[in-house]
């Protein structure tokens, strides 16, 4: 099996120099996945704020390199590439940014950066055939382009200019998107959208997508798999439906089981025992989650749990199914 | 602990506005706002909150009516822009200009809010009215202690007490809202966010008010601190017993909370009803459609489906019913004519003519 993008052992520390060891900040801690070539997939990278998801998106993204560990593209080592690589690497890979209103430049229109992209791939020979990419793409993210076509980025809406940054991804036709939680800054309602018009990209041309989020909601609905981080480490990896409708390890449990779901049955009222919040919990040498940890062992406290291989579909780093085989993390696909 | 006793003209007028059942010592606050009323703990009519601007009055929020009972939590949602903010900012009589209070009626246990003056409403936010907003991190004096700055609002409100007294009642709300003590003692930048939260709650209810505006309360927190911060708010509610008016757009923080939805689309409130009935009937073809919007857990969805187009600019609002461009079940009328609020039952209004008994519609549910 082949792997697009992979992660092998990536570690990322930010912080102590050369006078400062000691305050040092883990943000991501030995961490391998991959994204097969085989078929295109939607992973979702999911964790709380402070669980080193978005440090994660820019380690794929090659915008950071690892402090320890690679990350392979095609085969490549993305810190080593050559530049026609790196180029090629540039324009495959591409980000969607949380923020759909500071990527754009106030005093240029908005499809300026649609025509910037163009420009620099060199990837039409006129300005009709440019022109008549731009409105392509943007049809096929569910704009109608002579709407969108010579207004500002202020005369648009929310919803509207993070699909024009769908549509400027597309345009350079990309073998991987990485989208770093697009949608939490957009109205619920054009939430359902913008996901669909990822998902049209995925299942229609074939693109692999990354979704980095905090919404285990949307990432269920539109992903193949998902890896749950916490402070740095993967805790569970496999495919959403099991990992969400059948979480395994405490820390998914309590994920899952904090999300307010829209019933009238509630399955939310109190009597739950109140569990430490993120930023309440301090260093520990083992388990990161052990003093948050309902099910807390004593090795917990000591020990670092490998990822075990609960079934085919899913790996969990908890000691609570030491029974199971330790995981082959070569073959862990994301 | 300096009083607030700087100069004597301020302390007159204090005493001057004060309405006499305010209570002065923690003794009476403990039993203050406990008794037992008839009337509605806030009741809103026909509320107007207009906005001049050069391209027009923006009807920010036109026409609203509704009434919570003692204890009832109502939620307020709809998209960004549709005046579910405007609105709870109005209720507190915080509208900051160009914006201002157009008509009707703010009920507080009776008392009409509206024609109150400055002293008069500052008086009466905190002791019976209170807000808790979405940035608790903001809301916090960063030079100041906790404590301190619960003692201000109390002092404000012309408690006189010892401050052993002082100090015992804030570590009650703190423990209330399941903080420890010691957290009185302690600077904002020392707490997390959901800690601040917390305090912003305990602050909001240090004087038991008879309603809580809780704007967007959890939204820049995690889900799992999420739930434990609501879960507080729903603790001191239930203690105290004051209405809630939660202003938010998640639709499953809102069913997992609140006793009643109302659902605001460009500045009026077009549908209004029970949990159980807004999420398993919605009747407004907006409501529907914001319920189907929402990804749940239970299945996987083939697709996904959004609210076509984008809400009407509020200088220009269309004639007939402002939903119309929007709605999928739209018709000749709805472009001409705007529909009234109809009564399905007593707690349940919409505003659409689809259930109007006196229009006629192809796809009319009354008959």
């Amino acid at each position: 099996m082949a792997n697009l993008l992979e992660l092998q052992n990536v570690t990322k520390i930010f912080g102590g120099g050369l006078f400062n060891r000691s305050n040092v900040t883990v943000a991501v801690d030995d961490v391998t996945f991959a994204i097969s070539s085989d078929r295109p997939s939607i992973t979702a990278v999911a964790g709380e704020s402070g669980s080193g998801k978005t440090t994660l998106a820019r380690l794929l993204l090659g915008v950071i390199k690892p402090t320890f560990g690679n990350v392979i593209y095609d085969g490549q080592d993305v810190s080593r590439m050559s530049g026609n690589d790196r180029r090629t690497f540039r324009r495959e890979v591409q980000p969607i940014f949380q923020d759909p209103f500071e990527v754009y430049n106030p005093f240029y229109k908005a499809d300026h950066l649609l025509h910037v992209a163009i420009e620099k791939f060199g990837l039409a020979d006129s300005r009709d055939e440019r022109v008549q990419l731009i409105r392509d793409a943007l049809e096929t993210v569910g704009l109608r382009p002579d709407e969108m076509l010579g207004r500002y980025p202020h005369q648009l809406s929310g919803g509207q200019r993070q699909r024009m940054m769908v549509a400027r991804a597309l345009l350079l036709k990309p073998r991987i998107i990485l989208a770093d939680e697009p949608v939490s800054m957009v109205d619920a309602s054009l939430r359902a959208t913008i996901l669909e018009s990822i998902r049209t990209l995925n299942r229609d041309l074939g693109i692999s997508v990354v979704y980095v989020t905090h919404d285990l909601t949307t990432a269920y609905q539109i992903c193949d798999d998902i890896l749950v981080m916490y402070k740095g480490s993967v805790v569970e990896q496999g495919s959403v439906e099991r990992v969400i409708r059948d979480p395994k390890h405490p820390y998914t449990r309590l994920l899952v089981e904090s999300i307010p779901q829209m019933r009238t049955d509630r399955g939310w009222d109190e009597g739950t025992d109140e569990v430490l919040s993120i930023d309440e919990s301090g260093e520990t040498t083992g388990c990161k989650f052990a003093d948050r940890c309902p099910q807390v062992m004593d090795r917990c406290h000591s020990e670092h749990p490998t990822p075990f291989q609960i079934d085919d579909d899913r790996v969990a780093s908890c000691y609570l199914y030491d029974e199971s085989p330790i995981a082959n993390r070569s073959t862990v696909a994301g | 602990m300096a009083l607030n006793t700087s100069t004597t003209s301020s302390v007159e007028r204090l005493e001057r506005s004060r309405s006499s059942e305010l209570p002065t010592t923690i003794d009476e606050l403990r039993s203050w706002g406990k008794g037992e009323s008839s009337l509605p703990a806030i009741d809103v009519k026909n509320l107007k909150v207009y906005y001049d601007s050069e391209a027009g009055t923006v009807k920010a929020v036109d026409d609203v009516s509704f009434a919570l009972q003692q204890g009832e939590r109502l939620a307020l949602v709809g998209e960004s822009g549709c005046g579910k903010t405007t609105l709870g900012m109005a209720l507190m009589k915080l509208t900051k200009a160009p914006g201002y209070i157009d008509g009707g009626q703010i009920l507080l246990d009776g008392r009409d809010l509206v024609p109150l003056n400055d002293e008069e409403m500052r008086l009466a936010r905190l002791a019976e009215i209170a807000l808790v907003t979405q940035s608790a991190m903001n809301a916090l004096n960063p030079v100041m202690r906790i404590e301190d700055q619960i003692f201000d609002g109390l002092i404000d409100h012309g408690i006189r007490d010892s401050k052993e007294n002082l100090r015992n009642h804030v570590y009650d709300l703190l423990r209330r809202v399941g903080l420890r003590e010691n957290v009185g003692k302690m600077y904002p930048h020392e707490l997390s966010g959901g800690m601040k939260q917390r305090v912003a709650i305990a602050t909001g209810t240090s004087m038991n008010p008879k309603v809580i505006v809780a704007d967007e309360p959890t939204s820049a927190l995690d889900v799992v601190v999420q739930r434990q911060v609501m879960m507080t708010l729903s603790r001191v509610q239930r203690d105290t017993g004051a209405a809630v008016i939660l202003i938010g757009h998640d639709m499953g923080l809102v069913a997992q909370f609140a006793d009643r939805i109302g659902v605001m689309y460009a500045g009026k409130l077009v549908d209004i009803g029970s949990v159980q009935q807004i999420i398993e009937e919605p009747k407004h073809p907006y409501t529907k459609l914001l319920i189907n919007s929402v990804p749940d857990l239970e299945e996987k969805r083939e697709r996904l489906t959004g609210i076509p187009g984008i809400p009407p600019p509020l200088v220009d609002l269309p004639p007939g019913c402002v939903f119309a461009p929007r709605c999928p079940s739209v018709e000749d009328i709805c472009n001409v004519l705007e529909p009234g609020d109809t009564d399905l039952d007593d707690n349940r209004h919409v505003m659409c003519h689809l259930f109007d008994p006196d229009v006629t519609m192809a796809g009319s549910e009354v008959g």
